[in-house]
């Protein structure tokens, strides 16, 4: 269990909150939201932050990084480069004063059995930089699990990976890194990742908790305009200051008598194949469509947008 | 809150006794003799400020102090400009590479008052290669007799011993510019002069404020190699700072105003390299 | 601005070793936005630099507007880039950066003024014109690289390194639709490489997909979406990628685990059947399948659709749907009969025009 009470991260308010106990909480926030602040005062290498850190129960804010027994995953991917995958692996149970005598056995099949986890059990005699960049990260997490602590915080472990080793390991993450009782804590700028990995989301904005709870809770019932923001991408449309309109609830048909319905004028068309991205300036805002498939629509042309009623976001 | 803070300062304390005692009481000694007249161990007088006026006003501090400021300028102007071109001249890597450093980190490796007795030896007009051959050649040279000879010998030895830093320091700048800048710039058709001054020199700056603070300080304590070489010689020509301290303190046990020199000296380095530093600072703040 | 044809370009760094391009052929209309996309180990970089003069091919030429400029230098090309990272001068302001390639080419200082003044005003950074690099954010800087690459109105061709891999996704969009806005306004031939399938599919009208020194397919953003010439290409494109898994042809109908799917006028044969995450669906009907996980990406008048991860045969699949209705872990996949593509010896075998 980690629980965080009212620590400093810079922001107007002190940062609270009850991290879902053996989950995922995706925290999600852009450049300078406070992040990697989290990531750092829960591992505990910013011990004269402001705050105190409760891991299950005990205050752990006055304990060095070492003895927290908190996983770390970076951006970068961070191996001892002399040791092999094995030996990199093996780093923590052998920090930790195992590995001698009887424990051997068991460290080794600790080690081989996290390598099979992360597809990587046959490189256990490789050196760091022969692997790929994907394959090294693979390295890293594997590393941080062998802490086995209660809790690993992973901060944009993906975003120097190529996009499509990005989407294979965000694909398999859930089952690698979900195991008894562990609370996970992905720190990511992409909303995405709140859907393919989180249990829990938390947003994080100007170093201030904004909302928390299931990505699809927090997804259907944001509690401001800022926190719709934050889960849509590309962001969502405003319709004066009550009013939001998510880009993949906009159609070019209407699906019901009760739409309502938007005149548009699109300034540009884009696509990806599986969807299509009409970019328009709706009532003097600009607005992005996301439809699925191809849409038979030109740059220049005038658009009936329709959305239905109950998929508008609205603040009173 | 509080908590945190006082480990903190727990956390410095160690460094701040280190400092007190290796910097700072060693200092204050000083300071406390520049002020009194000292006799013997049980007479001594109180002269205020004395020490420092006579100071100021001794002639042959002044002149030392003009020359020091010509010498440190001098080797400044000399090795810094050489320093980045040697670093420019050479591979960023490869066999070649590797040989240059080892070239390079030599002179920084011979003691002092060893590169003394080097440039002293090969300086030499009746048998050192340099002398010799400058002689060989119809130049009339001697560095023991002429102050201009003197001084040449000691610029060019000070250039041979220290502008390897310079380089050092510059090709580790060299070598962290991200090849993407080059590459724009030769799209954008830079000359080579405009890579200098464009993408290489922005770059470098941060190592070379190290270089110069570095140069800067060491070369206003210059002492060891000029002892050796010339003595300070012909005349005065070449008595800088420390030697004239060091003939104050040691040979006439005018321990007062070799104290009043002292500090004076100590506040002098203070001085140019913070106002150097805060130059650099701040210029560096307006182009922001 | 200018058309490109590269023809039968190989490279290699040194003379024993691998090819990094093995006869790449392209070709690129005047004004084109074409965007090359493919994974680490490409050769992408080295494609690019072949392009810029940066470096000279081992065989194969390059020409321009049917001049060949093979051995051209990079000043003789008039090519300009847009790198990774902002690549700028950081002693020069804004406007001291977007003018620099013109200043080198020895324009006289009102005209670089007026030019300068033009570009600003285009990607909307007039305001930022008297500012040092180090007081902009990474997008600004981002937009001032863009505006030095497109600054000279001579300029040929503009390339594109990953322009958006520094930006966060909220900015990429903006940044990507200020390329697009200048890239129509200009009317520039530009060449985007890219490992982001979205982005390369979003910017460019054409796409050339490279793998392993080698052009797979060329073609619009549709084209490879719906019709990947090769699996590797099916592979790549889509978010998640296609589902390949194993079936066979037998006189007319496409089986798979001995359900008939579809039918082709392909040969008999065991191939590989590919269809996207969205062609197909898990419900009641269909091939036996085992569901892992299912997870939620949003949801369409209060039912939550998303991602359906599960095995077939023992290989994974992503089915792309609405999420009620599913219960239990045992169901079944129905594809759409008319969209499943037949791959054999890694190349498409049927023209599946649904």
């Amino acid at each position: 269990m980690l629980y965080i009470r009212a620590l400093d991260l810079g922001g107007p308010h002190a940062f609270s909150h009850h991290f879902a106990e053996g989950a995922i909480t995706v925290v999600l926030g852009r450049n300078n939201a406070g992040k990697t602040r989290l990531a750092r005062a829960v591992a505990g290498l910013d011990p004269s932050r402001p705050g105190t850190v409760f891991i299950n129960g005990a205050d752990v804010s006055t304990l060095s990084a070492r003895r927290r027994r908190v996983g770390l995953v970076y951006q970068a991917f961070v191996n001892y480069p002399n040791w092999s995958v094995f030996d990199n692996i093996a780093s923590p149970m052998k920090a930790a004063g195992r590995g001698r005598d009887r424990d051997a056995d068991e460290m080794a099949r600790t080690v081989e059995a996290l390598a099979d986890r992360l597809q990587i059990g046959d490189l256990l005699d490789r050196l760091p930089e022969a692997l790929s960049g994907g394959q090294q990260q693979r390295v890293a997490i594997a590393r941080a699990l062998a802490q086995q602590g209660d809790v690993l915080v992973m901060d944009e472990p993906l975003v120097n990976l190529d996009y499509k080793l990005r989407e294979e390991l965000s694909l398999q993450l859930r089952e690698i890194v979900q195991s008894d009782g562990l609370t996970v804590l992905y720190l990511t700028s992409d909303p995405k990742d709140a859907f393919t990995l989180g249990d829990e989301v938390l947003l994080l904005q100007d170093r201030t908790k904004l909302q928390s709870g299931t990505p699809l809770a927090v997804y259907n019932a944001p509690v401001s305009a800022a926190a719709a923001d934050l889960m849509s991408d590309p962001g969502v449309n405003r319709l004066g200051e009550q009013i939001l309109v998510r880009p993949e609830h906009l159609r070019l048909a209407p699906s019901a008598d009760g739409d309502a319905v938007f005149e548009a004028e699109v300034n540009s068309v884009e696509t990806s194949g599986a969807e299509t991205f009409l970019h328009c300036r709706v009532g003097g805002a600009d607005w992005v469509a996301r439809l699925p498939g191809m849409a038979d629509v030109q740059a220049g042309a005038r658009a009936r947008l329709y959305v239905a009623e109950d998929d508008l976001i609205r603040f009173d | 809150m509080q908590r945190a803070n006082n480990r903190a300062w727990l956390a410095v304390a160690p460094v701040v006794l280190v400092v007190a005692f290796t910097a700072i009481a060693p200092l204050m000694t000083v300071v406390n003799y520049s002020v009194q007249d000292i006799f013997d161990v049980h007479t001594r007088l109180f002269v205020g400020l004395d020490w420092y006026r006579e100071t100021l006003r001794d002639p042959r501090f002044l002149e030392a102090l003009a020359r020091q400021l010509g010498f440190s300028a001098l080797v400044l102007a000399l090795e810094i400009p050489l320093g980045i071109w040697i670093a420019r001249c050479m591979p960023l890597q490869g066999r070649m590479t590797v040989a240059f450093l080892i070239v390079l980190a030599v002179p920084l490796l011979i003691p002092w008052n060893v590169v003394g007795v080097i440039w002293q030896i090969f300086a030499r007009p009746d048998i050192g290669l340099l002398g010799a051959a400058v002689t060989a050649l119809g130049v009339s040279y001697n560095y023991t007799s002429s102050a201009l000879d003197a001084w040449i010998t000691l610029a060019l030895m000070d250039m041979w011993h220290w502008t390897s830093l310079v380089a050092l320091l510059c090709f580790a700048g060299l070598a962290a510019i991200p090849p993407a800048y080059y590459q724009a710039a030769e799209l954008d058709g830079a000359s080579r002069w405009q890579v200098f001054r464009h993408v290489e020199l922005p770059h470098l700056k941060s190592v070379l404020t190290i270089a110069v603070l570095l140069r800067l300080m060491d070369s206003l304590m210059i002492y060891t190699e000029p002892f050796v070489l010339t003595g300070g010689g012909p005349g005065a020509s070449t008595t800088f700072l420390s030697q004239y301290l060091t003939s104050m303190a040691v040979g006439q046990f005018d321990l007062g105003p070799a104290a009043a020199f002292s500090v004076l000296y100590f506040l002098l380095i203070l001085l140019l390299c913070w106002l150097f530093y805060t130059s650099v600072m701040k210029r560096g703040d307006e182009a922001a | 601005m200018a058309s490109i044809r590269i023809s039968g370009l190989h490279h290699r760094y040194e003379p024993d070793a691998a090819p990094v391009l093995e006869g790449v052929d392209l070709e690129l209309g005047d004004g084109e936005a074409h965007a090359i996309l493919g994974g680490s180990g490409a050769g992408k970089t080295t494609l690019l630099h072949l392009l810029a003069g940066l470096l000279h091919p081992s065989a194969g030429t390059i020409e321009f507007d049917g001049r060949e400029v093979t051995g051209a230098s990079p000043a003789e090309r008039h090519v300009a880039q847009v790198f990774q990272f902002p690549v700028l001068y950081p002693a020069l302001d804004v406007a001291g950066n977007l003018g620099f390639p013109l200043v080198n080419r020895g324009w006289s200082a009102a005209a670089v003024r007026r030019r300068v003044g033009e570009v600003a005003e285009l990607l909307s950074i007039a305001a930022l014109l008297t500012r040092k690099p180090k007081r902009l954010s990474l997008f600004e800087k981002q937009l001032t690289a863009i505006g030095r690459a497109l600054v000279r109105p001579d300029v040929a061709l503009v390339l594109l390194d990953e322009p958006l891999t520094a930006v966060e996704p909220a900015a990429k969009w903006r940044l990507r639709q200020a390329l697009k806005a200048v890239q129509d306004e200009l009317g520039l031939t530009m060449i985007y490489v890219t490992h982001d399938q979205t982005e390369a599919l979003t910017f460019a009208e054409r796409i050339t997909l490279l793998h392993h020194g080698k052009v797979l397919q060329t073609g619009s953003p549709e084209a490879l979406y719906q019709q990947p010439a090769h699996e590797a290409v099916a592979r790549f494109i889509g978010s998640p990628g296609m589902n390949l898994v194993d079936g066979e042809v037998s006189a007319g109908s496409i089986r798979c685990n001995g359900q008939v799917l579809g039918t082709t006028a392909a040969a008999d044969g065991r191939c590989l059947l590919g269809f996207r995450p969205e062609w197909a669906a898990v419900g009641d009907r269909g091939v036996p399948v085992t569901v892992r996980t299912t997870r939620a990406l949003g949801t369409l008048s209060g039912v939550a659709a998303g991602l359906v991860t599960a095995e077939l045969d023992g290989k994974v699949i992503h089915v792309q749907q609405r999420l009620d209705g599913l219960v239990g872990n045992q169901a079944r996949l129905l594809v759409d009969p008319s969209r499943i593509l037949l791959y054999r010896d890694g190349w498409l075998v049927n023209d599946a025009t649904g």
